[in-house]
């Protein structure tokens, strides 16, 4: 069965639950927008403030860096807690009507996806004034943008389809995915740059190639290279792995959610 | 042509509750064997319903009627056979089961029509039908969260009826909403099969059950254990498992000096029946048996409605039909005729006492189910010889 064609008679069903997903999260709170794009913001001044504090001046890493990887690690972080409840948080629904079960990962992450968007447009007006008092300007590449985007969304999907079933079977899942997505941020350059892997992995080479099969790296590195003038994307054949094997996992994680996915009612 | 087939269609459960279960506890008890004994929900289940039928599940609690529509709807995956419905399906099986109390009834029209699979155009169509059937126009702006449960129900039955289904499931969910907005479903429910629409339909409410329903299917413990005639089948899910179950309230007591053996009701043919007519004889046939001869017993019966509201009560003593001793076996014939109850579900008590009430010999209470129909449309508990008579003043 094609995955699109079954979702797409339910187009309006994916547009409500992501409209009621924004709408409950920004009704009743005039600064409901701000805080999404606030929160990431200041877990960014965070960073940067104590990276300075604890490097100096000479950690080479820019607030751009750090903005840009904030923003996009909040993407997949708020897609995965999301997604953790998408059918134990919704087992009325689940249990008495049928509809196709991908819907509710797919609202998800569509959902995180429009505030993703969002805050992205902060972050150009950020990142351009900080590039501009640097004398430079956001990079033609960023055009490109939507390819990168299109693909950190398919793989939070891929993520979101993964945990939410899992949390229908252990309902454990949501601890486990706490302490995994802690390692993982530090297991991503958010808030350093490659950079300092390279310099690590000079006396390990493999490390670095283990490093670039993580597809966060290679997501959040490359937003960086197509934004920032200068900013280059390190290809290697290990990068060329990290980039394919979600395309591939994607099928298997579809596969299993698509078996998994016929004894919800039950387990919920 | 067939709406819905259903082959060997069973599901089951673990019936050890495994509580919340956990990645950890999985991981701990792995490779250990714990026997989980299953339950069947349903079991065996084979049917074919064709398109425009109305078709009844009735049967006690928890025989498996709402796994059925559950299985039917898609909601549930059989864990053997197939079950397999042509033509699109909305079910009131839990109404308003995806509102959101955030927003407000005009945005959880559109997010209960997306769930049911309802294009948006169609929708904005009908939005106005919705809205009016469900007489909530001063409300719909106002969040769900504020209405009252009426309201809330209203408006989720007038989503699921307006979206035009082909397959209609109803989960006991009519007998919400006041007594108007009932009525108000029933007509739609009269439509829907006036335009050929399927419909199946769980229920408690046996008498709409036998009003709405071409063909009634008795469930118990999974098992499909009859299918037939609407009243054929209530017949013998009230007679058989109602009460052989002790579903119902009923009590048998008394000191068996004489016993009840066998009651029958008979209705105007002598046959016996379980559904009986206003306006028509109801004849209850007490079959006795004195294990000692006995002086002055009373014999008694009394009425009551289904919801406990007794009707009438009478013995031989008040009657004034003494009898003066009665040894060995016999029969005792109550004839009530005309039977003046209107439409309804009635219970029969039965009672052989003594003379002084002193002792009870046996007593069945509510022990003899029956069901009235009147062919009038006549409202009421009770049939009354009524006239009008109209005298102009000029």
């Amino acid at each position: 069965m094609n995955p699109f064609r079954a979702i797409a008679p339910y187009r309006d069903l994916v547009a409500n639950l992501v409209g009621r997903d924004l709408k409950s999260r920004y009704k009743g709170s005039a600064l409901g927008f701000l805080w999404t794009v606030l929160n990431p913001l200041f877990m960014a001044f965070i960073y940067i403030f104590f990276l300075r504090l604890l490097g100096g001046r000479g950690m080479p890493i820019t607030m751009e860096d750090i903005i840009i990887g904030v923003f996009a690690w909040q993407f997949t972080v708020q897609s995965v807690n999301a997604g953790l409840n998408a059918f134990t948080g919704n087992a009325n629904l689940v249990k008495k009507v049928y509809f196709p079960r991908e819907i509710l990962p797919v609202s998800i992450v569509a959902s995180a996806l429009i505030n993703f968007l969002l805050t992205v447009l902060v972050q150009w007006v950020l990142i351009a004034f900080l590039l501009w008092r640097k004398g430079a300007m956001l990079s033609g590449w960023t055009a490109a943008l939507p390819a990168v985007v299109l693909y950190h969304t398919l793989f939070n999907l891929e993520l979101v389809l993964l945990v939410s079933a899992a949390n229908v079977y252990f309902r454990d899942t949501s601890h486990l995915v706490g302490l995994f997505l802690s390692a993982w941020f530090f297991m991503s350059p958010v808030m350093y740059p490659l950079s300092i892997v390279d310099t690590l992995s000079k006396s390990w080479p493999w490390l670095h190639d283990l490093y670039q099969l993580n597809p966060l790296t290679l997501i959040i590195t490359a937003y960086r290279a197509l934004q920032i003038p200068g900013a280059t994307f390190p290809w290697s054949t290990a990068a060329l792995v990290g980039w394919l094997w979600p395309l591939v996992a994607g099928v298997v994680i579809w596969r299993v959610f698509r078996r998994a996915q016929r004894y919800f009612s039950d387990l919920l | 042509m067939t709406a819905i087939e259903a082959q060997n269609l069973g599901k089951w459960y673990h019936r050890q509750g495994i509580g919340v279960p956990t990645l950890l506890g999985t991981l701990a008890q792995w490779g250990r064997r714990h026997d989980t004994e299953r339950f069947w929900a349903l079991r065996g289940v084979d049917f074919k319903i064709e398109r425009g039928q109305t078709v009844g599940v009735v049967g006690p609690n928890g025989s498996g009627k709402s796994s059925l529509l559950g299985l039917v709807a898609g909601t549930i995956t059989p864990s053997e056979g197939t079950v397999r419905a042509t033509g699109r399906i909305s079910s009131l099986l839990e109404l308003g089961a995806g509102f959101h109390p955030d927003l407000s009834g005009r945005e959880n029209v559109f997010l209960n029509a997306a769930i049911l699979g309802i294009p948006r155009a169609d929708v904005r169509r009908r939005f106005d039908a919705i809205v009016d059937f469900a007489g909530l126009r001063e409300f719909i702006d106002m969040p769900v969260k504020h209405y009252s449960s009426g309201m809330y129900v209203r408006l989720a039955f007038a989503v699921a009826v307006e979206m035009d289904p082909d397959i209609l499931l109803i989960d006991e969910v009519l007998a919400v909403g006041d007594m108007a907005f009932q009525m108000k479903c029933l007509d739609r429910i009269r439509d829907f099969q006036k335009r050929g629409k399927t419909i199946l339909f769980v229920s408690h409410a046996l008498d709409m059950v036998e009003e709405f329903c071409d063909e009634v299917f008795l469930i118990h413990d999974g098992r499909l254990i009859q299918r037939g005639k609407p009243g054929d089948v209530i017949f013998s899910y009230l007679r058989a498992y109602m009460v052989r179950l002790g579903l119902l309230n009923v009590e048998e007591h008394g000191t068996r000096e004489v016993e009840i053996r066998q009651v029958r009701l008979l209705d105007a043919a002598g046959q016996e029946a379980a559904t009986f007519f206003t306006g028509q004889p109801l004849i209850v046939e007490v079959r006795y048996q004195a294990n000692r001869p006995v002086e002055k017993p009373v014999f008694g019966f009394n009425l009551k409605t289904g919801n406990g509201f007794y009707v009438f009560g009478s013995n031989t003593q008040i009657a004034k039909y003494p009898i003066a001793s009665i040894a060995g076996d016999g029969i005792m014939r109550l004839t009530i005729d005309p039977l003046t109850l209107m439409a309804g579900r009635f219970f029969l008590s039965l009672s052989i006492h003594s003379w002084d009430h002193a002792v009870q010999y046996h007593r069945q209470e509510d022990l003899h189910p029956f069901i009235v129909k009147d062919a009038s449309e006549h409202k009421g508990l009770f049939q009354l010889n009524t006239a009008w008579e109209l005298k102009p003043a000029s």
